[in-house]
């Protein structure tokens, strides 16, 4: 039994030492973050000074994921693309929201980066927990409702996107009843939800949004029975907020049901039942957050806070039609969006009831976006319950 | 003379098998345009070169050690408790329950105390639950203890969602966070005294295994429970001891997680722990100290990875590959070594 243990522990011992022994080859290869990466203590303050800077980004999910995370790693590429040899880009997918994505951030900025881009809504917090002990170093959190000194957060009022969605879902339904699967009751998904129903009830005043939340943003067992749940109930139109889209997309093609994208663009994946779909388009907005950042222009700018952009900003818009869609209906929408980039119109204006036929918004009056990023309410018409 | 020939023999083989995962990962790591003796380079010396690399390893190796020691104990009885997972969720949970609406007012100590005894519980009973389907029933442990892993997830899920989410959190599902007195101290950059706790268990348990009765009695019915039964001992009595005491090493896992390392319970806390510790139990066949280094090289691989991902620019899957090779090369390396005890 003695000597079993000791075999057992002179061999991890050895593998420790071989390992110990690459780490020397390391160090002659060279890497130029790696020999930075001993003071755990030097700030980033001291890096900035060598030409490049190093920006970071986690995703929390699959960086193909046709979705959100698709989104932005793609708007990390342009960066790189743009920036060129001037900056060094890290990223890593799959990051969990928990103290692992400070794990992922921490170790970045181990390596030099001066600039972190934590992209999932509940990587906030862990980032947060990051920022303090670093305030030389720059994050710009995707979509948060908390900032710091050395912390904004940037988003788009995808709600607008979703609004000229439910207008194509609205006048292609049949059955009149509309689905959604939903990730979590945050008050973004919820705008998403409602913004849809009111696009729908504008050009179909009997629609109603049937929703289902998943507690996932990225779960493909739950995505399939969530959409083939709300199917089975007659559903024609299946709309979604996930990161990950291809799943319901996928399944709604088989299914001969129409789908409504978000995110990215993932028209391909249904060629004969895709209407169209809320899509980002972060590459000009992330190339001028990095130059702010790298000009140290950051305390003080638009970034500084909450940013939020939208249709006008070109930083959301909705994606190709699909052939289902109608001349007719493509003009309404045309003409929707247009009042959204130039007159300014907010669909959350006049009277709007929740579910329980509380007035949420007078007549006469608009939704500020404050009030609009904390909604906690469905809006009539829209099945289910945010509990 | 024979046997140390023999152990050298097997301490060059376990090297050899290592060295040849590493080194089919490396050509696995050209094929996709990077350098490999760069990239392990960058992985060991950004983990291992810098204070912060280091406490992450032991950070994230502490709740592996337990577990591992918590799934050796329930096998020396002959049981195969898979459900550490579960048994750490519903550990944090309670861990958590106590920290936000019973220890807020405590001293911290006292708190932290409470948050102890209520993680060990919540763990025993969790794995109690398993033992007594087991012991009065006779359902098979390792499916028994799987399904309540999903059910525990699930029980987190509604609490957090529930009566647990922190009003401050714009309907995010998670907990409030720890009051700062409750949070374990800092007894090197990032790592909790957790890890004490850890390596405590693991040399008790290795002791109490190999020295003590209970610790004979225990092995005789992992390895023969009939025989052991003839012999006169309660095996339902001692496997159900097992299986309370392995649940609730589990629970204080998950009470150290929440509070050393994450301050808040999410639905995503500890997520997988469970499984990493029961592989480092079966790679270090059972033996708690082993499981000490087993659960390192698991915490190693984890943190590291992060690095691996950095600096390639590969897919997060690329940190899985290269884990399950070094696993599997440790696994393919440790058969045979269990010919007869």
């Amino acid at each position: 039994m003695k000597k079993k243990i000791w075999k057992k522990l002179m061999s991890v011992v050895l593998c420790g030492a071989m390992v110990f022994s690459m780490a020397g080859c390391g160090n002659t290869g060279g890497t130029n973050s790696s020999s930075e990466a001993d003071s755990s203590a030097k700030t980033s303050s001291e890096k900035t000074d060598s030409k490049k800077t190093t920006v970071g980004f986690i995703f929390v999910g699959a960086k193909d994921d046709y979705g959100y995370n698709q989104a932005a790693y793609n708007a990390s590429v342009a960066v790189e693309k743009h920036f060129g040899d001037q900056i060094q880009v890290l990223r890593q997918e799959n990051v969990p929201e928990t103290e692992e994505a400070s794990r992922a951030l921490e170790q970045m900025i181990q390596k030099g980066a001066t600039v972190l881009f934590p992209t999932s809504y509940g990587h906030l917090e862990p980032a947060m927990d990051v920022a303090k002990k670093y305030p030389d170093v720059t994050f710009f959190h995707q979509g948060g409702l908390k900032t710091m000194d050395n912390l904004g957060t940037y988003f788009g009022t995808i709600w607008q996107s979703f609004y000229l969605c439910g207008i194509a879902a609205g006048a292609n339904t049949k059955s009149n009843k509309l689905g959604f699967v939903a990730s979590f009751p945050i008050p973004q998904v919820l705008a998403n939800i409602n913004a849809f129903e009111l696009g729908a009830k504008s050009v179909n005043p009997d629609a109603t949004t049937s929703v289902i939340f998943t507690g996932s943003w990225s779960d493909p067992a739950l995505q399939t029975s969530s959409a083939n749940t709300l199917i089975d109930k007659g559903i024609d139109v299946i709309a979604q907020h996930q990161d990950s889209t291809k799943t319901i997309v996928e399944l709604c093609e088989q299914k001969g049901v129409y789908c409504v994208g978000d995110h990215a663009d993932a028209s391909e994946l249904a060629p004969n039942t895709w209407l169209t779909g809320a899509v980002w388009h972060w590459d000009d907005l992330f190339i001028d957050m990095v130059q702010t950042a790298i000009d140290g222009k950051f305390d003080g700018s638009k970034y500084d806070g909450k940013y939020r952009g939208g249709l006008k900003e070109g930083v959301v818009d909705i994606a190709p039609f699909g052939k289902s869609v109608s001349e007719d209906t493509q003009k309404k929408i045309e003409e929707e969006k247009d009042k959204m980039i130039n007159d300014d119109y907010n669909p959350f204006s006049d009277e709007i009831k929740d579910q329980k036929g509380n007035i949420v918004c007078k007549k006469g009056q608009t939704l500020t976006i404050d009030e609009i990023e904390s909604m906690d309410y469905l809006v009539d018409g829209v099945i289910g319950s945010t509990k | 003379m024979k046997d140390k020939t023999e152990s050298i023999k097997q301490a060059l083989l376990t090297v050899l098998a290592l060295a040849v995962m590493v080194v089919i990962f490396g050509v696995f790591l050209m094929t996709q345009g990077v350098n490999p003796i760069q990239i392990y380079g960058d992985m060991i010396v950004s983990t291992l070169g810098n204070s912060y690399g280091i406490g992450q390893v032991v950070v994230k190796s502490s709740p592996f050690i337990m577990v591992a020691v918590a799934t050796a104990i329930s096998a020396k009885a002959g049981l195969v408790n898979v459900g550490g997972e579960g048994q750490l969720a519903i550990g944090a949970l309670l861990a958590t329950f106590v920290a936000v609406f019973v220890a807020k007012s405590m001293p911290g100590p006292v708190g932290i105390l409470l948050m102890l005894v209520a993680g060990a519980l919540g763990g025993a009973v969790w794995s109690g639950l398993a033992g007594l389907m087991k012991v009065k029933a006779g359902m098979n442990e390792t499916l028994t203890t799987v399904i309540m892993n999903y059910i525990a997830y699930d029980i987190v899920s509604f609490f957090v969602y529930g009566i647990l989410k922190d009003p401050e959190s714009f309907s995010w599902p998670m907990s409030p966070e720890i009051a700062d007195k409750l949070r374990l101290p800092e007894i090197y950059v990032g790592v909790s005294i957790g890890i004490f706790g850890a390596v405590a268990v693991a040399i008790v348990t290795w002791l109490v295994l190999k020295k003590s009765a209970c610790g004979f009695r225990l092995r005789v019915i992992g390895g023969n429970a009939e025989a052991a039964k003839h012999a006169g001992f309660s095996v339902a009595k001692i496997q159900m001891a097992a299986m309370l005491i392995s649940g609730a090493i589990s629970g204080i896992a998950g009470m150290v997680e929440i509070a050393g390392v994450e301050g808040r319970l999410r639905t995503t806390t500890g997520v997988n722990y469970g499984y990493y510790g029961f592989l480092a139990a079966w790679m270090a066949w059972n033996n708690p100290l082993a499981a000490i280094i087993t659960s390192v090289v698991i915490g190693f691989l984890c943190v590291a990875g992060n690095v691996l991902e950095q600096s390639s620019g590969l897919p997060s899957s690329g940190t899985k590959i290269l884990m399950a090779l070094v696993l599997l090369g440790i696994l393919w390396k440790g058969k045979g070594r269990k010919k007869c005890s």
